[in-house]
């Protein structure tokens, strides 16, 4: 055709205002996540200036460089994986919504570079690179490398994030890789443990020197030498600085082919929706039959599978009939299959027994530190209903009784308790055994045992009075957007309320210490057990009504998208 | 059965006789009277209300708001039992909201619901057991399996589990899911989807069946099945209300329809009497919303011969 003669005008500037205007109509949607939008941006931009000042104020230390390049270093890091976490975040990272379009991929790319030179975090990059090249930067001519430094500095980060995308675009964008993503909540628990043990060992005697002799190595990782360059430079070796901002550009270089190659594949290859769902997923289902089928027919016989079926053996009958040990089959399922839960269930579990391990690690410890794994459990409860989603409906459309409600809540109440009651047990009775203080076992057994029942119970009225949506947009984030009064209700309102209740135990346990009456304090045991148990019983009784009465409004908070 | 349905329905549309009359003179395809009530034969069909069953539901003065928007206004409305009704109108015209209040989901303004003679706002137990709805969008605990999601609901209702499972494999069989029912829910298709919802809807034998849009985005095949399972369903005295706005599909499942537009019912009754003068219910249905056969002038450039 003729149209083809004439050069087809740029599409950079299109891009750029798609991106403009994604960003802005992503503030109009509600004022709640305007204001979210705009704290987050404040805290992350007042964090990088933070990190920025906070570099350029080593301008004259010893470990000015070494500190430029590893949070350089670190910067392109978090870029690169950034992708793999939030990916829905950002519309525009998804390649395969302009497959439709006639663009060839060198345009695209051009203009998918700019537009993602455009938001907070291209901002935020550029402020701590600044920080960091004023740390090196000692002299004149470091002047225009520095500014060098920073582009190719900021050109790396967005083009790692843009590359990484797309080449697992296919991944991403499947159920099965937004669920992994979700466990990553869980690597960070994990990791933000394992910084604060390693900053802990670089504070000690010598940490700082093995910092420098890291930054030897890191001072090579790309974007890090564009940074070293300007120290180079203001050090006088011209030619080292040149090998430097060369190797820096050439991994620029090589990023972006990566990226357009990912995005031909991406452009030509059919897109997972439609691919045949045919036979291989037949052959898949009929593979999977015999161990399913196994799975499945434990619902079918009234309880669930694993903790369910334990406690079925182990509850009394009348307690996990009917509907309650159908409510349990499913919450545990659920912790299982449903990756949301599946992630605050792990973190719970594994912080649970690392805060008191850590501590132990760091200080000694105490252990009243078995505390946290009951309260950082039991906390699951308080948003269970807001959890269930739309799903919710089913149960709104079951629950015609008093005795329906009150079967669903004593359900959910048994399925933490079953889980809740042996880990507490044996969190305690494993940091007791670690500080050689068994003997106050019983004690701190019963104070954690009424701790979790209490916040069992006040999770059970604080989940049917105020729930909140969970977004289900961003898998991150807890609740939907524009409910912050609700949700610190729910969370601070229960926590509080879970305190309080458990005051009288503490007093209890607080009163035989005081008055000497040490031989006593195995009574906290029984005493705090009980105590639970009544608490969570009677919350029970109480809500069950509320809950029949509430289902609708339930329904609308839990259902919002 | 459907066949000859149709050819019942095209002879009908031929003829100079009411339409109605013809495929039932013979008992086809609805057999006969439910085994429940004495529910009238052929030209018995076409009036209402029928002699000697409560209608299935009856709402009076419903009112809805959102905020300053107003979404159901005041719906007065009857159907009767053992048919196949159709809930019309275009999007946004408050279909979903009204059948979200009529089930017990919502909580309605002002205005009273009641289902089989049961409040539904008063007497949730008597109102809730005897209806299954298929709710727009699913809204099921999606990482259960087909077969355990049946098991669930069917428990929740409060049925036997023995008998549940033996109604959640008849269930699976007839619609066809038998062999993907111990795949979780989220990984199902549309059509799969809409399936795996009308059965748990049906799993406790409700006497109305409320179903929202139940063959948006389904596949031929799938509609067919559930359209075999929603005909076998009212033929023994079932009675469904389905929303939609696809008229040809209702024109040709539906024998009695009501009509929304803004919040309001604006016509209801016999398909054939809502349909009156006009040649089909589309048509009818255009002009009962307000909206005349238009568009297309100014888009002179589109032709795809040029750019």
């Amino acid at each position: 055709m003729t149209a083809t003669a004439t050069r087809p005008p740029s599409v950079v500037p299109v891009f750029v205002r798609l991106k403009i205007t994604l960003i802005r109509n992503g503030l109009r949607q509600s004022r709640g996540r305007a204001a979210g939008w705009t704290a987050g941006t404040v805290f992350a931009l007042l964090y990088a200036v933070g990190l920025g000042v906070g570099m350029a104020s080593l301008r004259h230390n010893h470990y000015g460089p070494a500190a430029a390049v590893t949070v350089t270093a670190c910067m392109a890091l978090g870029w690169a994986v950034a992708p793999l976490f939030f990916f829905g975040g950002d519309d525009t990272l998804d390649p395969t919504r302009l497959a439709m379009l006639p663009l060839r991929p060198r345009p695209l790319v051009t203009g998918l570079l700019a537009s993602s030179l455009i938001g907070v975090g291209p901002l935020c990059a550029v402020l701590v690179s600044a920080g960091a090249v004023v740390a090196v930067a000692h002299s004149g001519p470091a002047v225009p490398v520095a500014v060098i430094a920073v582009a190719l500095t900021l050109l790396t980060c967005v083009s790692l994030a843009r590359a990484v995308a797309a080449a697992n675009t296919r991944l991403l964008t499947s159920r099965r890789g937004r669920d992994l993503a979700l466990l990553s909540g869980l690597f960070i628990a994990v990791g933000s443990q394992g910084i604060s043990l390693g900053i802990n060992s670089l504070s000690s005697d010598g940490g700082l020197h093995r910092a420098t002799s890291i930054a030897a190595v890191v001072r090579w990782i790309p974007p890090a030498p564009a940074v070293d360059a300007v120290r180079s430079v203001s050090r006088g070796s011209y030619g080292l600085a040149a090998v430097q901002l060369l190797y820096a550009a050439c991994v620029v270089a090589l990023v972006l082919r990566w990226w357009h190659h990912s995005l031909v594949r991406l452009m030509v290859s059919p897109d997972a929706s439609t691919l045949p769902a045919g036979p291989a997923g037949a052959d898949r289902d009929r593979r999977e039959d015999p161990d399913s089928a196994r799975r499945s027919g434990l619902l079918g016989r009234g309880a669930a599978d694993g903790p369910a079926r334990v406690a079925a053996l182990l509850l009394p009958r009348r307690l996990v009939a009917g509907r309650t040990g159908t409510v349990m089959g499913r919450q545990f399922r659920y912790v299982w299959r449903d990756p949301r839960s599946r992630a605050a269930w792990a973190t719970a579990l594994t912080l649970g027994l690392l805060l008191p391990v850590v501590a132990m690690a760091q200080h000694g410890g105490s252990v009243y530190q078995c505390l946290w794994s009951a309260g950082l459990l039991s906390t699951q409860m308080f948003n269970t209903f807001g959890l269930d989603g739309s799903a919710f409906w089913t149960v709104a459309a079951t629950t015609a009784t008093r005795r329906d409600a009150a079967l669903e809540l004593r359900g959910r109440a048994l399925a933490m308790a079953v889980v809740a009651v042996p880990y507490i047990t044996v969190v305690s009775t494993g940091v007791s055994l670690l500080l050689h203080r068994i003997s106050a076992l019983p004690e701190v057994l019963g104070l954690a045992l009424a701790f979790a029942g209490t916040l069992i119970a006040t999770g059970v009225f604080i989940g049917v009075r105020f729930p909140y949506a969970v977004a289900q947009s961003n898998p991150f984030a807890n609740a939907a957007p524009g409910q912050t009064g609700v949700v610190t209700l729910n969370v601070l309102g229960g926590t509080l309320a879970g305190v309080v209740l458990w005051l009288p135990l503490l007093a209890f346990a607080v009163a035989l210490h005081v008055t000497g009456r040490h031989g006593l304090l195995w009574t906290v045991l029984p005493v705090g057990a009980a105590y639970g148990l009544a608490v969570v019983a009677a919350f029970l009784r109480f809500t069950a009504p509320r809950l029949l009465d509430r289902l609708p409004e339930i329904l609308a908070v839990a259902a919002q998208v | 059965m459907a066949q000859q349905e149709w050819k019942g329905r095209e002879g009908g549309e031929r003829g100079p006789l009411p339409v109605y009359g013809v495929p039932y003179a013979d008992g086809q395809p609805f057999g006969g009277p439910p085994s429940g009530g004495p529910v009238g034969e052929g030209a018995d069909r076409e009036s209402e209300p029928e002699p000697g069953r409560e209608p299935a539901v009856q709402v009076r003065g419903l009112w809805k708001r959102f905020g300053s928007q107003v979404a159901v206004a005041g719906v007065h409305l009857e159907l009767p039992a053992g048919r196949f009704i159709g809930l019309v109108g275009p999007n946004g015209a408050g279909k979903t909201t009204t059948l979200s209040m009529v089930t017990g989901l919502l909580r309605p303004d002002d205005g009273t619901v009641r289902v089989v003679g049961h409040d539904v706002w008063a007497d949730p137990v008597g109102a809730k057991s005897r209806i299954g709805i298929l709710p727009e969008g699913l809204r099921l605990f999606e990482r259960l399996s087909g077969r355990e999601l049946l098991a669930y609901t069917g428990r929740l209702r409060g049925l036997p589990g023995a008998e549940v499972d033996r109604r959640a494999d008849q269930l699976l069989e007839v619609l066809d899911l038998s062999a993907n029912r111990h795949k979780l829910v989220v990984d199902y298709s549309t059509g799969m989807r809409k399936k795996i919802g009308l059965a748990a809807a049906l799993l406790h034998n409700p006497e109305v069946l409320f179903l929202d849009e139940p063959f948006e985005g389904v596949d031929p095949v799938s509609a067919q099945v559930i359209r075999g399972v929603l005909e076998r369903y009212t033929h023994s005295g079932g009675t469904v209300v389905f929303s939609s706005h696809v008229m040809e599909l209702v024109e040709s499942l539906c024998d009695w329809v009501a009509v929304m537009a803004a919040g309001r019912i604006v016509a209801h009754g016999p398909i054939a009497e809502v349909r009156g003068a006009a040649p089909t219910l589309q048509d009818a249905f255009l002009s009962l919303v307000g909206a005349g056969r238009r568009g297309g002038e100014d888009l002179d450039w589109l032709g795809g011969s040029a750019r």
